[in-house]
């Protein structure tokens, strides 16, 4: 048999279809790749409080296993912070409870406080969220069924899309109840590689260092991490096997979607091609933000900072022009249709667009059917338009 | 049941528009495409009033369509243009004259002032000679770098304002696309401008950014305009072939998202810390290169001094190379005298040559990328390049086949008027020039890549695939 690259041990896990690794360095790689993503950002304070956000699938659950074991060291490589857990039901029915169980299941094992609430408590803006640890959330039908009228009155792509703001919405409302400063999430290399091409592909360009990068420093209180950006899902999937990790299935994500043809093409690429996901990712470190602090108004919905492109003319205003002159006929001496017109052609397109949504959560709420409309969002539109 | 014309003009609808989903006449739908085209130009500031403007004309469609509405908006809106055609011939027997002679009814039917720049004339080469000299292997590097530059001489020979060519939407969302795949940073932030070329270089304006490919091909087909179609058998560079498959999947799901992706482009901001290549004027034929010494510079030399492959690995394997070579022409001095004179105007730029930053144009690197992902996806064998492989006229004519059934899915797709569809379907069997989709291929590589000669065959072997000008 083969030998482990790093050590003499017999190796019996192969990676990249090339690398062999023995049970034990596999596992150091690992932890190592988790504690350095840590470690050179350099903004964890020593016993900082953060708040784990757990899916119950392999991902979240391997980072909850890491946390552990790097809490559980002594000596100087002793991981110094104090971790609440945090899971979020829904949307969706189905497994709902099944999951949500497996979930205090692993959190009681790993003996963590963890919290549940519903995603559909988007809706409530006020209340506050956290009620009782350790056990079920009482389920709040009426809100349950506000929430899911709301996404089913949306074309899968921006379901999916939606569905990650609402999850970042009320992962930072949640650690600021627990007073965490910080939050772990869970992305993968692979995650982060189709998360990154789908924010491109709904016009959120933008936005990719928060999304897609390691720190998230969108609310100006709470920051979220990405410890796991260097992992591959190929690598999670040894980890869980020999951690004997059993995680629940799930994955929200609904077929259709330009996120789900980007998931395939991802994991195709991954099979076949590993160094272009790295190289995707790569990529995403060199992508930054605007200049944040210089501004206060932000999308009500994903609490980017608005932008535009600088140049005379872009994406946005030539889709603008498209429908307009594709639904009127020109007069025959206008050179273009007046201004006004162009205007009101923008606002019904793209709603709110720069003054309480970006682009594409603009895009987002365009595709939602209107009678659906009031509750959520609106509630959230309307509260950013009085403290105007 | 006829549809009616969503603008309310009173005709039927003949055709679903692909980017917005409206049924519209023909009328409105020739009205609405010229005039989105005219508000880019407009808004963009793409032109001033007086300005002689090249038309980078390959005969493919989307030069074809862009020579046409240059001419039909020019004339509507007075813009005071002076339009002209320039065109690139590589040398290429048996191939180019047809595509060429599609630039020459374009000329005759616009009455436009057509340049045909070639690379004989301008290197003292045909692609021909320089498939003689190095074998099918590396024949793609040096057509992409010349064509790049081709097209910058031949807009200062004509004295022009600046070059129009033929980039539609789909060319650049798959561009960013592709630029993220391949981790290129630098043409990330370039390729959605509208308007590229760094100081003392004649800028590239892309009229037709915001414009549909297949609306491109719709609107030449119902226009018939005659244009010139030959697609490779052969695949472009991976990265480019992935992220095209991915786009073509994700429009079917989304058309808009083709916008989309171009708003991320104009919208993404590059961190600071992140240092992107500066771009120069070659110290030797003065056009615009990330080096001292440009590409097309390097292979000339090359080709020049019989070291074809010079220029085609790492600058320092080059420079090892012309040593070498040096050390034998102290060694015998006639003939050192007939390579001064060949140098003239191309000398010792080699040894300036600055190694390659980005890493990318290590040979083994691009070797290796390339030929595993071809093998894999594409079925494209990257040592049999596509230049005997194209000119067959048998491939060929396949190819032709292939577009028209395009043609036709797109009108089945989008036509609402089943009779005229029929008709139009019959037509095309028997016009062999109106085809779909071919030069995107080429089309859109040349733009990030004109300012980058790091590049090997990843960045022009799909246009040399389809053995047209990179426009
Ligand atoms: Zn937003
Ligand atoms: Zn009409
Ligand atoms: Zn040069």
């Amino acid at each position: 048999m083969s030998k482990c690259k790093k050590c003499e041990a017999p190796g019996t896990i192969v990676l990249r279809k090339k690398d062999l690794y023995c049970d034990s360095c596999f596992l150091n790689n690992i932890n190592h790749k988790f504690r350095s993503v840590i470690g050179k950002n350099k903004i964890l304070s020593k016993n900082e409080n953060i708040l784990l956000c757990l899916s119950g699938g392999t991902a979240s659950t391997t980072l909850m296993d890491m946390v552990h074991y790097g809490i559980s060291l002594d000596s100087h490589k002793k991981l110094r912070v104090n971790p609440y857990a945090l899971h979020i039901i829904g949307p969706g029915n189905e497994d709902n409870v099944q999951v949500a169980n497996s979930v205090i299941k692993s959190c009681k094992h790993y003996g963590f406080d963890l919290y549940i609430i519903h995603i559909a408590e988007y809706v409530h803006d006020c209340t506050s969220l956290i009620k009782n640890v350790n056990a079920m959330p009482e389920t709040d039908s009426i809100s349950s069924n506000t929430f899911n009228e709301i996404l089913n009155g949306m074309p899968p792509t921006a379901q999916n899309d939606f569905i990650l703001k609402v999850k970042q919405n009320l992962y930072v409302k949640c650690a600021k109840e627990l007073s965490c400063k910080f939050i772990f999430t869970a992305e993968t290399t692979t995650t982060l590689a189709i998360n990154l091409l789908s924010n491109l592909t709904v016009g959120r360009g933008s936005q990719v260092q928060n999304d897609i990068g390691f720190c998230d420093k969108r609310d100006k209180e709470v920051t979220i991490l990405r410890p796991m950006k260097e992992i591959s899902k190929e690598e999670l999937n040894q980890y869980i096997s020999i951690k004997k990790i059993m995680p629940v299935h799930n994955c929200n994500m609904l077929d259709n979607s330009l996120q789900s043809v980007i998931s395939t093409f991802v994991t195709d690429l991954q099979e076949n091609f590993q160094s272009t996901v790295s190289s995707v990712c790569k990529t995403a470190d060199k992508i930054g933000v605007h200049d944040d602090s210089k501004y206060d108004s932000r999308c009500v919905l994903c609490k980017n900072v608005f932008n535009n492109s600088g140049s005379k003319i872009s994406a946005l205003e030539a889709t603008v022009y498209s429908r307009l002159v594709s639904s009127k006929k020109r007069e025959d001496n206008n050179e273009f249709h007046d201004n006004s017109l162009i205007e009101q052609t923008s606002l019904s397109m793209f709603p709110y667009i720069n003054k309480n949504l970006c682009y594409g959560c603009s895009r987002i709420y365009s595709e939602m059917t209107l009678c659906d409309l009031p509750d959520v969002v609106k509630v959230h539109l309307q509260m950013s338009d009085k403290s105007k | 049941m006829p549809i009616s014309c969503k603008t309310e003009c009173g005709r039927n609808a003949v055709l679903k528009r692909p980017k917005t989903g409206d049924a519209l006449c023909k009328e409105c739908f020739y009205s609405a495409f010229e005039s989105e085209i005219h508000y880019t130009i407009i808004k963009g500031e793409l032109f001033n009033r007086g300005d002689s403007v090249a038309v980078a004309a390959s005969g493919g469609k989307d030069s074809t369509v862009l020579a046409h509405i240059l001419k039909t908006l020019n004339e509507r809106y007075d813009y005071g243009l002076n339009l002209m055609l320039l065109s690139i011939d590589e040398g290429i027997t048996g191939y180019r004259d047809d595509s060429l002679e599609t630039v020459k009814q374009n000329r005759d039917d616009y009455k436009m002032p057509l340049k045909i720049l070639s690379y004989k004339e301008l290197y003292g080469w045909t692609m021909d000679e320089i498939v003689a000299q190095i074998g099918r292997k590396n024949n793609c590097t040096f057509c992409g770098v010349f064509r790049r530059q081709a097209l910058d001489r031949g807009a200062a020979m004509l004295g022009v304002k600046c070059i129009a060519t033929g980039h539609n939407a789909d060319d650049i969302a798959e561009t960013v696309l592709m630029n993220v795949l391949r981790g290129d940073i630098a043409r990330l932030k370039r390729c959605t401008a509208i308007v590229t070329g760094s100081e003392g270089t004649i800028p590239r304006v892309k009229p037709l950014k915001y414009t549909y490919e297949k609306e491109i091909v719709m609107y030449a087909h119902y226009k018939k305009l005659v244009y010139f179609s030959t697609e490779c058998v052969f695949a472009p560079n991976a990265y480019r072939g992935h992220a095209r498959a991915l786009l073509k999947d994700m429009e079917k799901i989304r058309p808009a998202c083709i916008m989309d992706i171009i708003y991320s482009g104009e919208t993404m901001t590059i961190k600071d810390e992140v240092s992107l290549p500066a771009q120069r004027v070659c110290v030797r034929c003065n056009f615009v290169s990330s080096q001292e010494v440009c590409k097309a510079c390097v292979l000339l030399e090359g080709l020049n001094k019989g070291l074809p492959k010079l220029g085609i690995g790492k600058s320092s394997k080059a420079k090892k190379m012309l040593d070498e070579y040096n050390l034998k022409q102290t060694e015998s001095s006639g003939l050192k005298e007939a390579i001064s004179d060949l140098n003239d105007t191309v000398s010792s730029c080699i040894a300036k040559a600055k190694t390659c930053k980005s890493g990318l144009c290590s040979e083994e690197n691009n070797v290796n990328k390339n030929g595993s992902i071809n093998k894999n996806v594409n079925k494209c064998n990257s040592n049999k390049c596509c230049i005997g492989q194209c000119i067959s006229k048998e491939n060929s004519q396949i190819q032709k086949s292939i577009s028209n059934s395009k043609v036709n899915s797109l009108l089945q797709q989008y036509g609402l008027d089943d009779t005229s569809t029929d008709n139009e379907q019959l037509k095309l069997v028997t016009n062999p020039h109106e085809n779909g989709h071919e030069d995107v291929l080429e089309n859109s590589d040349d733009e990030q890549s004109h300012l980058d000669e790091d590049n090997t065959c990843s960045a022009s072997c799909g246009r040399m695939g389809s053995l047209q000008i990179g426009f």
